[in-house]
């Protein structure tokens, strides 16, 4: 519901049915909402066109402003439950968009959460998800040049972020593994690069017990909760619908109109990253759908994949895809999450093999290079997560990889490697099958 | 829920069963998928969309201020509207007495095949009230050639 709208009748667009019912109390009851007020009390049924009244009284009045303060006023009144509407707030602001209004709501939702430290520590959820948020809005803020008002943001921002990091590291932790992704993001900012530089060699200093290295945070996965802060409700209900209902070749249509809302100004790119996690890590389709003629994750982020037009940008939405692969862990993760990348790679081959191409020279680039210290643990989590995908027959077998002429021989070689603990395993089961030799 | 999205919904008709009729009885959902460049006819603007629900598109004739506010991607809901011939091409619009309005976008399915304004049909010789499908001089839109 967006409150500009109301008492606004906008042509050739039907009446929103909630908007109609508290306009229609509003109109009942507008001679009870000002002076002389009646000094009787309303009955209990009354009280829900009463406040149905009042909400529209309050919402007409221009615009957003207005029921940002009414929020601010919630937390002063300890008002219960109000973290969904902060997150909702939240999930308003929208990536790579640094029009006045978006870059506005940044500001008044950061002065909010900034003025109530006090609040925000009783609320972890909300704490650790404006981290995330602003996190991810800074590394896209830091990349416009200085108008004053977007230095005052940034500089907001960042006090707000190294506060949360430097003071409550334990809350901050909730985010899970997802926190170093969107860190380093913003590790050529100084204050993020001093805070980096203590995860690395100094975690002491957050003063943490369960946190005594970065492999700590590695191990957690992030709750997918989180992967919704940067997608808005419009383009979570687009994006569910497209996976939930719509069939293999029906899709370039709805794909083209998804572009031209969400994806078609500059800057909007910064979105595809968060886009591609919430598909692997938020939106698992029923077996059902699976194996339907619904279209498939995978396609849907090949498409996203090749919308990248700057390579920045193309880089993190791979990383975005690969990510869970790196510090996969059979207890903890969810094969769902792993899947799309697995089968966008072997369902390219042969048509599109540049993409298998390119995705595997990245995930062997990661591997390598993410995080040196720790190269053999991320080396073996690949493992693990080729090994799962393959035993639980997403794949039936890597051949159709292995054996094309099209992707280098290094490439390939480098891929066989990280199957020899399935084929020993093939190889023992088929032993233990004939002769029932004990492992 | 108000009132009139019920009765709308209640009498609402699929596009695979909308025949000419010079009536304006015609109480549709459907998704706008194209639209045509705008034209001037006489005083009013108008252009013509392809529009299509689960079972069947359509050529819609927007007039007026529909030309600019409807966009690709749009649920439209359409009450009282016209299935006719105008300009020689079967189309359906609101016409005078109709109304068309945006109710939603992108969140509903469609198939571009059959196309209704390019079915051919010819009044039920018992039944002059009644239209018979005759032929169908294409399964898509002619005008809107199918996205590849």
């Amino acid at each position: 519901m967006c409150p500009e709208r109301l008492l606004r009748t906008v042509p050739h667009e039907a009446e929103n049915p909630i908007e109609k019912s508290l306009k229609e109390a509003f109109l009942l009851l507008q001679d009870q909402l000002k002076p002389p007020f009646p000094l009787t009390i309303p009955f209990p049924p009354e009280y829900s066109q009463l406040n149905h009244a009042i909400a529209f009284g309050i919402l007409a009045q221009p615009h957003l402003a207005k029921l940002l303060w009414v929020y601010s006023m919630l937390i002063h009144v300890s008002a219960e439950k109000i973290e969904t509407l902060f997150i909702s707030l939240m999930r308003q602001i929208t990536g790579g968009d640094f029009s006045e209004s978006n870059l506005w709501l940044s500001v008044e939702v950061l002065k909010i959460l900034s003025n109530n430290w006090d609040w925000l520590v009783e609320e972890p959820i909300v704490l650790s998800s404006a981290l995330y948020v602003y996190l991810r809005l800074l590394a896209d803020h830091f990349r416009l040049g200085g108008s004053f008002k977007l230095e005052e943001l940034k500089r907001m921002e960042i006090d707000f972020c190294v506060k949360a990091l430097r003071e409550h590291f334990q809350l901050s932790m909730h985010i899970g593994r997802d926190l170093v992704r969107i860190l380093q993001d913003v590790t050529y900012i100084p204050e993020f690069k001093d805070i980096w530089k203590d995860l690395l060699f100094d975690p002491k200093s957050f003063q943490v017990s369960e946190f005594s290295s970065l492999s700590n945070l590695y191990w957690r996965r992030t709750p997918s909760h989180f992967f919704l802060l940067r997608i808005s409700p419009q383009m979570e209900s687009q994006l569910r619908f497209l996976l939930t209902f719509v069939k293999w070749g029906s899709q370039k249509r709805y794909q083209t109109w998804f572009v031209k809302k969400h994806l078609y100004w500059p800057g909007s790119e910064s979105m595809i990253s968060d886009i591609v996690r919430f598909i692997c890590c938020v939106h698992h389709p029923s077996n059902e759908i699976i194996h339907s003629n619904v279209i498939s994750r995978w396609a849907v982020i090949g498409w996203l994949l090749k919308s990248c037009r700057r390579n920045y940008y193309e880089a993190n939405a791979k990383l975005a895809l690969f990510y869970d692969w790196l510090f996969f862990d059979e207890k903890i993760d969810n094969i769902m999450n792993i899947e799309p990348a697995m089968l966008l790679m072997v369902n390219s081959v042969p048509q599109y093999v540049d993409i298998t191409h390119m995705l595997l020279e990245f995930l062997f680039l990661l591997v390598d290079n993410y995080d040196v210290h720790h190269r053999e643990m991320l080396a073996g989590s690949v493992s693990a997560s080729i090994n799962l995908l393959l035993r639980k027959g997403v794949v039936h077998s890597l051949d159709p990889l292995i054996s094309c002429n099209s992707i280098s021989p290094a490439l390939r070689e480098r891929l066989n490697s990280f199957l020899p603990a399935l084929h020993l395993c093939c190889h023992k089961k088929v032993n233990e099958d004939e002769t029932s030799i004990d492992i | 829920m108000s009132c009139d999205y019920y009765i709308h919904m209640r009498r609402a008709i699929q596009l695979k069963d909308i025949v000419p009729a010079a009536t304006n009885t015609v109480n549709t959902q459907f998704i706008l998928l194209e639209k045509g460049s705008i034209a001037q006819d006489g005083k009013e603007m108008t252009c013509l969309a392809l529009v299509a629900d689960a079972t069947a598109s359509v050529h819609f004739q927007m007039w007026g201020s529909e030309c600019k506010t409807f966009e690709p991607g749009n649920i439209i809901h359409l009450a009282d509207g016209i299935f006719s011939y105008h300009k020689n091409n079967l189309v359906l619009r609101a016409g005078k007495r109709g109304k068309a309005e945006k109710v939603g976008e992108f969140t509903m399915l469609f198939v571009e095949t059959p196309n209704m304004s390019e079915i051919r049909g010819a009044r039920d010789p018992n039944n002059p009230k009644k239209f018979v499908q005759e032929a169908t001089v294409s399964p898509h839109s002619k005008i809107f050639t199918p996205s590849r």
